[in-house]
């Protein structure tokens, strides 16, 4: 069947969509601004989110903000700058990357650090459901425990429950100055080491970033500039101390710096995966992924939240050696009670190890949610982990 | 009850875990919400995972209502017993499993206080940021079901921003694990969710919470001021200025008196109070608590008073986190609210809260976290009176009105329970509270899990959708059908 594209202006006419489609039992592909790779074609029915739209409703006395499902995080944060605000969530690919897809898959960046990810900002949420209902839940308050907290449930959903038409967030002041300090190290072990002394200074870093290679940690302050200062001066001692070389940079270099290291992984070819361990592990991930990459020539670029066991490792080449790699990574994560997931890969790559890694008991439960939510598997239908 | 099912119950927990007199069960009638009551046939306290599991079986098949009970210090009626069902209390389940302290986890069951666990891990220079005022007394799990807070919420956040992951028995008996001590477990965030749910969707057996270490430098402003707008517009410079203070809380005259009489905490003499902490590397907070400092004093502060150590910082904490049970000091009976404006809409909720007083005759305290907008007003009577309680439940109750019109929320923080489902449809639509009912469905289909609780009208499961509607944008010709 050919594909139709509808593109709804509002909540009512995206769960009108999802209503009509499901009354027909078509599939519905949910569409944001298409920066994650999708995990199979779309469906008969494609709904995107790029025209939901509405302005930015910004109380900054109350630091909170609402923001249409359509928007892009940069559309939005440059709405939020004008009090000097955003909000706090640095994702790859910011200028296409929507709110409704940021939410849908509880993307983040190396801030993370600092702020957390999109689950720990939302503080409410619109949907529109397949049933042709709209829904609310929190409210535009920071605290608030009244009802359940669907803006919860709706982080990391993959569009499969529900489509997201609008959220509200709570905000941070921008501070008045940023620099990032960045120590190099000579062995990529030493970046899992350096990151945990780091993070046991008593600083306040918004990052602590790892890259590989050169094997390096960029660690940002983002403050008032006198304590932005003193507080790199601090972590600089602890970097020496442990052999780095160290370098600062703030302005325009590191600006440059920041993109080129969410370039690393987002801006070129090939597979991308997510290894989540504890930070206690990631020295040994790192070197086995070093160890891996060098025995099977395969050309390979890492970054990751040093301080948070969250590691991106991007890889190309011979697929029979990536699947290889991916194998032997999730095999490992999962030994160490983690995780090694596909963000992005060849579809014969996906098809060979799959998207997840091992089901967990936690499947069952996701599966009865998704039957009460969407009951004839309209939404998105496959992308969930539970399907695995 | 069926004597057998309680012989089995006796067995799984063992006899001096089962009690079914009158007597034994009165302390459970309740929790801190006292004036709800309802006696349970049974009241159990398991002592593992595996016990809480078989009593849900049991329960199950014999289609027996349960509730999940930490310290019973919930002020919703969150932990109020079904009639004649089974209460399954937590206190005994209260060891804290694993301490990691070089990835910042601890690993504790749910009957754990919850300044336990900062007790614990104190000596590493840790702690376990998420702080309501009865800490000392109210237990791990509680706090997951309600989703807690406390004063240091605004820069830190609550429960769910702590609770990494958890083990948790499932309606049926099922054993369920979400999250954990790695981050980015895949799929939708159940863990979320089920923070918060209030006991309806799950008993929590297990927690794996973050832990946070602490802070290079922490000061603490008391300011007096001659008037609570004077207070709120010091509050609204802070944050426009960029500053998120890691606590704001303000008092009132009346409950400012009544913490002096009780705990003696030499707050100034003054119409409000606030508290504004700053915490974190010392080069910053130095110099942007200079900034709040000369905010306070351009806001027309009439004293100020800085904590410079940690004994004067504990006097002035203890002044606000005892001013609830101070009221008690100046009024024969209280009446505890709990709601949400947005803080840009305090001054004019106070001024209506100030109006209400008046009228009823009744006097209100007002302390309150500034920083997020989170009233608690006190309503003073006296039950000896005819008809006061009555009547201070009413004024509570018009006070919530007053933060639903402001765009706000009916609770912060005590939760819905039972107390305030019968003002859930002013916040949220049918369909907001039947969409919210699909995640009960889900987990609880039987709806055997506590009962009652949240929602003013239980949604049936497996109910069909009913048939089909054309959607109002459809019949308008907007859309179009496939």
């Amino acid at each position: 069947m050919p594909q139709r594209l509808f593109e709804p202006t509002d909540a009512a006419g995206v769960a009108a969509v999802l209503q009509s489609a499901a009354a027909d039992r078509l599939a519905v592909t949910v569409r944001g601004g298409g920066t994650k790779s999708p995990t199979q074609g779309p469906a008969e029915v494609v709904l995107s989110t790029t025209r939901l739209t509405a302005a930015v409703d910004h109380v900054a006395g109350d630091l909170v903000a609402t923001a249409p499902a359509g928007a892009t995080l940069d559309a939005v944060n440059t709405v939020l700058q004008r009090e000097r605000q955003w909000l706090p969530l640095d994702p790859p690919r910011s200028s296409r990357a929507t709110i409704g897809g940021i939410i849908a898959t509880n993307d983040s960046g190396p801030r993370r650090h600092r702020h957390g990810t999109p689950r720990d900002l939302i503080i409410g949420i619109e949907i529109a459901l397949v049933n042709g209902r709209t829904a609310k839940a929190g409210g535009r308050v920071v605290k608030n425990v009244a009802g359940y907290d669907l803006s919860k449930l709706l982080c990391g959903s993959l569009g499969s429950l529900a489509v997201i038409t609008s959220a509200t967030f709570k905000l941070s002041p921008l501070a008045p100055h940023s620099q990032t300090l960045v120590a190099t190290v000579t062995s990529i072990r030493q970046l899992g080491d350096l990151a945990l002394a780091v993070a046991a200074v008593p600083v306040a870093p918004t990052a602590i970033e790892l890259q590989s290679s050169p094997h390096r940690l960029l660690i940002r302050f983002e403050t008032t500039e006198q304590s932005a200062r003193r507080q790199t001066e601090l972590v600089s001692a602890i970097c020496v101390k442990h052999g780095a070389t160290c370098a600062v940079v703030s302005g325009r270099a590191e600006a440059d710096a920041w993109r080129a290291h969410e370039a690393r992984i987002f801006g070129a070819d090939g597979t991308i995966l997510k290894v989540a361990v504890l930070p206690t592990d990631v020295a040994d991930v790192l070197d086995r992924i070093s160890t891996m990459a060098a025995e099977r020539s395969v050309e390979h670029d890492v970054i990751g939240r040093a301080a948070l066991g969250i590691i991106l490792l991007r890889i190309s080449g011979d697929l029979s050696a990536q699947s290889a790699i991916v194998t032997e990574l999730r095999l490992d994560a999962t030994a160490r009670r983690g995780t090694a997931v596909l963000l992005s890969a060849p579809a014969a790559l996906q098809h060979d190890v799959g998207r997840w890694g091992p089901a967990t008991d936690a499947a069952p439960l996701m599966r009865a949610v998704k039957q009460q939510f969407d009951p004839q598997n309209t939404l998105n239908p496959g992308v969930g982990v539970w399907e695995s | 009850m069926n004597h057998g099912f309680l012989l089995e119950l006796a067995h799984v927990v063992g006899p001096d875990s089962l009690f079914t007199d009158a007597s034994d069960v009165l302390t459970y009638e309740s929790d801190a919400l006292v004036h709800l009551r309802a006696t349970p046939a049974a009241v159990v306290l398991p002592q593992s995972t595996s016990q809480v599991q078989q009593v849900v079986r049991l329960c199950r098949r014999e289609g027996v209502p349960f509730v999940a009970r930490g310290h019973g210090t919930g002020l919703s009626g969150g932990a109020l017993p079904v009639e004649n069902g089974v209460v399954i209390g937590l206190s005994r389940m209260n060891r804290v499993l694993d301490i990691d302290i070089p990835n910042l986890r601890a690993v504790v069951e749910p009957g754990v206080t919850n300044l336990e666990i900062t007790k614990h891990v104190a000596p590493f220079g840790c702690y376990y940021a998420p702080d309501p005022s009865s800490q000392v007394v109210c237990s791990i799990g509680g706090n997951i079901a309600e989703n807690s807070g406390g004063a240091h919420c605004l820069k830190y956040g609550f429960t769910v921003h702590h609770v990494l992951g958890v083990e948790a028995v499932l309606p049926d008996g099922e054993l369920v694990h979400l999250g954990g001590a790695v981050l980015d477990a895949p799929g939708p965030d159940l863990l979320g969710v089920l923070v918060g749910s209030e006991g309806t969707l799950a008993i929590v057996t297990k927690a794996t919470v973050r832990l946070l270490r602490r802070p290079d430098k922490v000061l603490t402003l008391l300011a007096g001021f001659h008037s609570i707008d004077a207070a709120g517009e010091a509050v609204s410079a802070i944050i426009a200025n960029g500053i998120v203070p890691a606590a704001v809380e303000m008092m009132d005259r009346l409950t400012i008196d009544a913490a002096e009489a009780a705990v003696h905490p030499n707050f100034p003499k003054t119409d409000a109070v606030l508290i504004v902490e700053l915490d974190g590397p010392e080069s910053e907070v130095d110099e942007l608590f200079a900034v709040v400092e000369s905010l306070c004093r351009e806001s027309g502060a009439s004293t100020m008073e800085v904590a410079r150590d940690q004994a004067q910082r504990e006097r002035i904490w203890k002044g606000r986190k005892a001013a609830f049970a101070a009221m008690g000091r100046v009024s024969p009976n209280y009446y505890v609210q709990d709601g949400v404006v947005p803080r840009t809409k305090l001054p004019e909720v106070l001024r209506r809260i100030r109006a209400l007083e008046e009228r009823s005759g009744l006097r209100i305290g007002n302390v309150f976290h500034a920083g997020d907008g989170n009233l608690h007003p006190l309503i003073c009577y006296d039950e000896a009176i005819p008809g006061q309680a009555a009547h201070a439940e009413q004024v509570a109750g018009e006070i919530l009105t007053y933060c639903i019109e402001a765009g706000g929320a009916i609770t912060g923080e005590h939760g819905v329970g039972m107390d305030k489902r019968a003002y859930m449809p002013q916040m949220f639509s049918a369909d907001d509270l039947d969409t919210m009912q699909l995640v009960r469905c889900a987990f609880d289909p039987s709806g055997s899990c506590n009962p009652g609780k949240v929602f003013p009208t239980p949604r049936l499961c497996g109910e069909v959708p009913g048939p089909y509607r054309a959607h109002p944008v459809e019949q308008a010709g907007l859309a179009e059908r496939f």
